[in-house]
C-alpha cells in the first residue's frame, strides 16, 4: 500500500440554516454542495497544493480530512485507514494548522499550551519535554516560553498555533492559510519547515493566497472551483494549460510614422491584440497581447523601422491567471444553470 | 425635539428587528420569571400557617393575596430587570464596535440612551403584561379606590423604569465590563426592594438602602393602588420620593454622558471595546 | 488518565490566572439572599416558627437548616453546570474547541478533568456561603460524616451527569445564556431546594424525581440535618447514582452529533 490521503467523490453538502425552525419548510432549492464530487491523492514526502477562489470547498476539504467534518457522501483514507470509521487513530496521525491565531489557550503560556496539547496526542512523556522545547525553537518563540498567550502579538499567536500543530510529529499536515497574516522572516521560515518536513516523509496539504508560496512548494496543485476538480499538475504545467497570453509593453522615445506601421503590422500578420496609448511623458506606448512572447521580433521590427526603445516590459502568465481562467470557467456553466 | 424623537423612533425600530420573538424574549420576560415566582410562593409557605399571622401579615392569611403580592413584585421587577438585560445588549454594541458610529452621529447622546430603554421596554415587557393583566383579572386580585389609579400605577412603574435605564446605559459609556450589571442588579435589586418580602419585614438598614432604588418605591405605589385600593393621598409620599429619584438620575445621566464622552475622546477608550 | 490530569491542570492553571468573580458573585448572591430571605420571613412573618405540616413534608422542623441545606446545594449545581456544562461552548466561542476535537483525546477524561477542577474550587465557595449563613445565626447540627461524604459524591455523579447533555444541546445550539438560566429555574422549582417537592403539583413533583438533584437533595439533609446512617438514605443514593450515569451515557451518546454540528455552523458561518 501507498502511503497517501486518496479520496474518492468527496461531497459535502451543508444543512440549511436559514430557516427558523418552526416555519415548515418550503419549496426551497437544496443547498449547493460546498464540496462535489473530489478525488484526490495526497502522497507522503511531497506537498501537494489546494487553490481555488474564495468559497470554491478548499477549507471544507481540508476540515473533512482533518476529521471535524463528516462528508454527506463519498470516501477517503488516510494510508488505508477509514476517514469515519477510523477517525480516532487518523487523529493520531494528521494535524492541521489554520491562518488566523484562535487554536491556542489565551491564559496559558507557550510552553503550558503545548504541554496540554501533548497530552491529549498521548505523546509519550519522556518525549514531550524536548519536542516542546524544539518546537519552540522552531517557531521562534523559545523567549517567550513561559510568557502568557494573552500578552502575544498576532503573529507570535500564529507561531505557537504552527507549534502545536505539530506536535504529534503528524504523518499528514494540513495547512489552511497558514501564513496569513505572518511577517515576511516567519512566513519564509515557515515555508521552509514545510519543505523539509515533506522531504522528511510528510505528506502536506496547502491551501494558500500567496501564489509564490504554492508555487515555490508544491510539487503537484490541484484547482477547484464549486466544489469540483477543474485541473491538476505542477504549477508549471498549469500555467501551461491556461495558454494565458504573454504582455509586452514597450515605449517609444518619439512618436514616429513608420515605427508605428510597423507595430500595427506585426500585430497583424502574428493576430496579436494590440493597443495604442502614450506614457506619463507623452511617448507613444504600445501593448501586445499574444500566446507566445513576442518581445524580440517588436524589438527587431521597431529598431528596423527607426524607432528608438525607451522601455521594454514583458508580464508571462502567472499561476494566478491560470486559476482565475479556470475558475471562471468552470463558473462559467453554474451561472446558466442558476 | 424633533430629531431626538426620530432617534427614539429609529432606535425603538432596530430593538424591535433585534428582539422580536427571540427566544431569550420569551424565556427571560416570561418563562423563567414564573418558574421564580412559583419557587419564591412554595418557600414562603411554611411560614404562613403559623399562629397569629393574620395579625403580623394580614396579606399572608389568604394565598390568593400572597401570590398578587408576589407576582405584583415579580412583574415590576420584570420592568426593571428588562433594562438591565436591554443594557447588557447595549454593552454587546460597544464590543461590536457599533457603538463608535452611534456616536459618529451628531443624534443626541441623551436621546440615545432614553430610546435604548423605552425601546427595549417596550418590545420585552408587553408580553408580561398582557400576561399580568389576564392573570390579575381573572384572578380578581385587583382591589382599586379609583379607575385614575391604574394610570398612576402605570405612570409610576413605566418612568422611573425608562429613567432607570438609561442611567444604566451612560454608566456603559464608562465601563466596558457589562457583566456587573448582571451580578450587581440582579439579586440585590429584588432583595432590597422588597420583591420578594414586604418592608416591614426587613431591618431598618436595607430598608435605606432599598429607597434609594426607584423600584422600591415604585412598587408601594404600584401594590398600594392596584392591590390595597388605596387612594392617591396615600401614595404622595412615595410618588414625591420616585419624582425625586428620576430627577435625580436624570441629572445624573446627562452628566455621566458628558463626562463619559469628553473622556472616551481623550482616551480613545470606545474603541478598545 | 493524562487527558483528565492535563484538563484539570489546565484549567485550575486558568482559574488561578483569571478568576471568574462575576459568576462567583452570580452564584452566591442567590444562595445568601435566599438563606436572608428564609431568615426575614421565619423571624418576621412566622414569628420564629413554621407550620405542622413542614415537619410532615420535609422530614424536618428546622426550616432554616432545610433552606440552608437547599441553597447551598443549589449554589454547588449552578456552579458545577457552569463550569462543566459551558466547557465545551467556551472553548467554541474562544476558537479552541476544534483544536481539542482534532486530538484523537476522548470527551469523557476531558470532562471529568474539568468536574473535578470544578468540584474542588466549587467546595472551597461553598465554605463562603455556609461562613455567611453562621455570621447570619443558622446553626447546623453535626452530621453523619460517612453519609454526607457518600451524598457529596453522589451529587457530584448527578451534577457532572446532567451536565453533560446540557453541553450537547449548547454547543448543538450555539447558546448557553437560555438553556442554562432556563435549567437553573426549573430545578430551582421542582428539586426541591427551598421547600418539600410535596407542595407542588403531582406531575412537577415526578419531574422533580427524574432530576437527580432530587434524590441527592434528600441524601444531603439526611446527613446534615439529622445525621442519618447510610443504610437509611442507601435507596436515594442508588436512585442519584443511577440517574446520574443515566444521563451521562445519554450525553455521551449525543456529544458527537453535537460536536460536529457545532463545527458546522463555525464553518457555514
Amino acid at each position: 500500500m501507498t502511503r497517501a490521503i486518496v479520496t474518492h467523490d468527496l461531497v459535502k453538502v451543508y444543512p440549511r440554516r436559514d430557516r427558523p425552525w418552526w416555519r415548515p419548510a418550503g419549496k426551497r432549492p437544496p443547498a449547493a454542495p460546498a464540496v462535489d464530487g473530489l478525488s484526490l491523492t495526497i502522497p507522503a514526502g511531497q506537498v501537494t497544493g489546494l487553490l481555488g477562489l474564495n468559497g470554491a470547498g478548499k477549507t471544507t476539504t481540508i476540515r473533512m480530512l482533518s476529521t471535524l467534518l463528516r462528508p454527506t457522501t463519498g470516501s477517503a483514507t488516510v494510508d488505508g485507514l477509514d476517514l469515519v470509521r477510523d477517525a480516532r487513530e487518523i487523529r493520531r496521525r494528521i494535524n492541521m494548522i489554520a491562518g488566523g491565531e484562535r487554536m491556542v489557550y489565551a491564559r496559558l503560556t507557550a510552553r503550558e499550551n503545548l504541554w496540554y496539547f501533548g497530552q491529549l496526542y498521548d505523546v509519550p512523556r519522556a518525549r514531550l519535554t524536548a519536542r516542546i522545547d524544539e518546537l519552540l525553537a522552531l517557531v521562534g518563540l523559545s523567549h517567550a516560553a513561559d510568557q502568557r498567550v494573552e500578552q502575544f502579538s498576532k503573529g507570535m499567536r500564529q507561531r505557537l498555533s504552527i507549534a502545536r500543530g505539530l506536535i504529534n510529529e503528524p504523518s499528514y499536515l494540513l495547512l489552511d492559510e497558514p501564513t496569513l497574516g505572518l511577517d515576511a522572516p516567519i512566513a519564509r521560515d515557515l515555508r521552509a519547515v514545510v519543505a523539509e518536513l515533506a522531504r522528511g516523509g510528510v505528506g502536506v496539504l496547502l491551501t494558500s493566497h500567496y501564489l509564490a508560496e504554492v508555487e515555490q512548494l508544491c510539487a503537484e496543485v490541484h484547482v477547484i472551483a464549486a466544489g469540483r476538480l477543474v485541473a491538476r499538475g505542477t504549477p508549471a504545467e498549469l500555467t501551461a494549460l491556461t495558454e494565458r497570453q504573454h504582455t509586452v509593453e514597450i515605449t517609444l522615445a518619439a512618436a514616429g510614422a513608420s515605427a508605428d506601421q510597423a507595430v500595427q503590422a506585426l500585430a497583424a500578420r502574428t493576430g496579436a491584440q494590440v493597443t495604442a496609448d502614450t506614457d506619463e511623458q507623452l511617448r507613444p506606448r504600445y501593448v501586445l497581447r499574444h500566446r507566445h512572447d513576442l518581445a524580440g521580433d517588436l524589438a527587431t521590427t521597431v529598431v528596423a523601422a527607426g524607432g528608438a526603445i525607451v522601455r521594454l516590459e514583458v508580464t508571462p502568465p502567472t499561476l494566478e491567471d491560470a486559476i482565475l481562467a479556470l475558475a471562471d470557467g468552470a463558473r462559467q456553466p453554474e451561472a446558466v444553470a442558476a | 425635539m424633533r430629531h431626538a424623537l426620530r432617534v427614539i423612533a429609529a432606535e425603538a425600530l432596530k430593538q424591535h428587528r433585534r428582539s422580536f420573538g427571540r427566544p431569550l424574549v420569551v424565556a427571560s420576560m416570561l418563562l423563567w420569571p414564573v418558574l421564580q415566582l412559583a419557587a419564591t410562593y412554595y418557600t414562603m409557605l411554611p411560614v404562613l400557617d403559623t399562629p397569629g399571622i393574620a395579625s403580623r401579615w394580614p396579606d399572608a392569611a389568604q394565598p390568593a393575596r400572597l401570590l398578587a403580592f408576589l407576582a405584583a413584585g415579580a412583574f415590576a421587577y420584570l420592568f426593571y430587570f428588562s433594562l438591565v438585560q436591554s443594557a447588557w445588549h447595549f454593552s454587546f454594541e460597544r464590543i461590536s464596535g457599533t457603538i463608535e458610529l452611534l456616536f459618529l452621529s451628531p443624534a443626541s447622546r441623551l436621546a440615545l440612551v432614553f430610546a435604548n430603554g423605552t425601546g427595549a421596554l417596550v418590545q420585552n415587557t408587553w408580553l408580561a403584561g398582557c400576561f399580568a393583566v389576564a392573570a390579575a383579572s381573572a384572578g380578581g386580585a385587583l382591589h382599586v379606590a379609583h379607575p385614575g389609579m391604574y394610570a398612576v400605577a402605570a405612570l409610576a412603574l413605566v418612568v422611573p423604569a425608562i429613567v432607570w435605564g438609561a442611567f444604566l446605559n451612560s454608566l456603559l459609556v464608562f465601563s466596558r465590563d457589562s457583566a456587573f450589571l448582571y451580578t450587581l442588579l440582579d439579586d440585590p435589586l429584588w432583595f432590597v426592594s422588597g420583591v420578594r418580602l414586604p418592608l416591614f419585614a426587613m431591618p431598618l438598614a436595607i430598608k435605606a438602602v432599598g429607597l434609594a432604588f426607584p423600584l422600591t418605591s415604585s412598587l408601594i405605589v404600584l401594590r398600594g393602588a392596584l392591590l390595597d385600593a388605596q387612594p392617591l393621598s396615600a401614595l404622595l409620599e412615595p410618588l414625591a420620593l420616585l419624582t425625586g429619584l428620576c430627577a435625580l438620575l436624570f441629572a445624573a445621566t446627562a452628566a455621566l454622558l458628558r463626562l463619559g464622552e469628553a473622556r472616551a475622546q481623550r482616551t480613545g477608550s470606545m474603541q478598545l471595546y | 488518565m493524562p487527558v483528565a490530569w492535563a484538563t484539570l491542570k489546565r484549567n485550575w492553571l486558568v482559574m488561578q490566572r483569571a478568576y471568574p468573580w462575576t459568576y462567583f458573585i452570580g452564584t452566591l448572591a442567590p444562595g445568601v439572599f435566599t438563606v436572608v430571605l428564609a431568615l426575614l420571613s421565619y423571624e418576621a412573618i412566622g414569628g420564629g416558627r413554621v407550620s405542622d405540616w413542614f415537619r410532615g413534608a420535609s422530614g424536618t422542623p428546622d426550616y432554616l437548616g432545610y433552606v440552608t441545606v437547599g441553597a447551598a446545594a443549589l449554589m454547588f449545581t449552578t456552579r458545577m453546570v457552569l463550569w462543566v456544562a459551558k466547557a465545551q461552548i467556551t472553548e467554541q466561542r474562544e476558537g479552541t474547541l476544534e483544536s481539542q476535537l482534532l486530538t484523537p483525546a476522548r470527551r469523557l477524561p476531558y470532562l471529568l478533568g474539568v468536574s473535578l477542577q470544578a468540584f474542588l474550587t466549587s467546595l472551597l465557595e461553598l465554605t463562603c456561603l455556609f461562613g455567611t449563613a453562621l455570621l447570619l445565626g443558622v446553626r447546623l447540627p453535626a452530621p453523619d460524616p460517612v453519609t454526607l461524604a457518600a451524598g457529596v459524591l453522589a451529587a457530584l455523579v448527578a451534577v457532572v451527569g446532567l451536565s453533560i447533555p446540557v453541553s450537547a444541546i449548547m454547543i448543538a445550539a450555539g447558546e448557553a445564556h437560555i438553556t442554562q438560566n432556563t435549567l437553573f429555574c426549573l430545578i430551582g422549582l421542582v428539586c426541591g431546594f427551598t421547600f418539600p417537592p410535596a407542595l407542588l403539583p403531582a406531575p412537577l413533583t415526578w419531574l422533580g424525581e427524574l432530576l437527580p438533584a432530587t434524590s441527592a437533595l434528600r441524601v444531603l439533609r439526611a446527613a446534615s440535618l439529622h445525621a442519618a446512617p447510610l443504610g437509611e438514605v442507601a435507596a436515594d443514593l442508588l436512585l442519584c447514582l443511577g440517574l446520574g450515569v443515566a444521563y451521562a451515557a445519554v450525553g455521551l451518546l449525543f456529544l458527537p452529533h453535537a460536536e460536529r454540528r457545532a463545527v458546522i455552523r463555525g464553518a457555514s458561518a
